[in-house]
């Protein structure tokens, strides 16, 4: 059985809010208790279908893990490939990091100051 | 907290731990580690420094506006070594294309922009935890009345 990731996110989003909204009874303790459980039952199910590791035929295995691993090297000039990937190959995406890292330390500042 | 055994201790410690973070940062392009790891590092050596001695100690060392200064620099510096390359004329952040020196791979000086681009992410790293501890627990001190 294939299910979407985004599906279960909404179905869990639905169910909070519904949760929320009932009145707090021992019918709400059960009714949240079966929710969770079927979210379970599907976040495991997803797990269980998951490829074998290491699989050749997983879809991480193509030709940018070859062209890493072959060209790495003289194409950023590093012998430590993962420092070539994050600050050459994907470089752009380190920048972004180190944005969300400002902007999450600038709004945590802020918020602790403002009291 | 006023033990003499933990503050000696700590002061015998707190300078390897650094020179270890800085290790870190600028092999970052030959071992395993790099800007955050390191960054890390030395941002946690100084939060051990605060917690050994107290707070007022730590932000002698680093106060606010220095953390402030490193904080920003370290991006800053991040988002410019990307323009140099377009001076050059090629695209954001590249690298070896757009004509920085080589070098040997596998010494420390090689590898164009990426042991600066480390550098900058470990200063950036390291004040950002050590801005995150000082603030957080002058918050706890300050509800607390005085420790």
């Amino acid at each position: 059985m294939q299910i979407d990731p985004l599906n279960l996110i909404l179905f869990a989003l639905v169910a909070a809010v519904l949760i929320t909204f009932l009145p707090r009874t021992h019918f709400k303790s059960v009714f949240t208790i079966i929710l969770l459980g079927i979210i379970g039952y599907f976040l495991v199910i997803t797990v269980a279908e998951m490829p074998p590791f290491g699989d050749i035929a997983n879809p991480p295995v193509n030709e940018l893990m070859l062209r890493f691993v072959e060209q790495g090297v003289e194409e950023t000039g590093v012998p430590n490939l993962v420092t070539g990937i994050l600050n050459d190959y994907r470089a752009i995406d380190t920048l972004g990091e180190a944005t969300v890292i400002f902007l999450a330390i600038a709004g945590a500042v802020a918020t602790i100051k403002a009291h | 907290m006023e033990d003499q055994i933990v503050r000696i201790i700590c002061r015998l410690v707190v300078p390897f731990i650094q020179v270890y973070g800085i290790y870190v940062v600028l092999y970052g392009h030959l071992s395993p580690g790099g800007g955050f790891a390191g960054g890390a590092i030395i941002g946690a050596s100084m939060v051990l420094y605060a917690l050994s001695f107290n707070l007022e100690a730590g932000s002698n060392k680093i106060p606010h506006d220095t953390a402030s200064v490193m904080e920003s620099g370290g991006a800053l510096a991040f988002a410019f070594i990307g323009l140099v390359a377009i001076i050059l004329g090629h695209e954001y952040l590249t690298n070896l294309a757009a004509g920085f020196p080589v070098g040997v791979p596998g010494e420390l000086v090689s590898g164009g922009i990426i042991p600066f681009i480390s550098v900058a992410i470990g200063i950036k790293i390291t004040s950002t935890i050590v801005t995150l501890f000082y603030n957080l627990i002058g918050k706890e001190q300050l509800e607390d009345g005085n420790h």
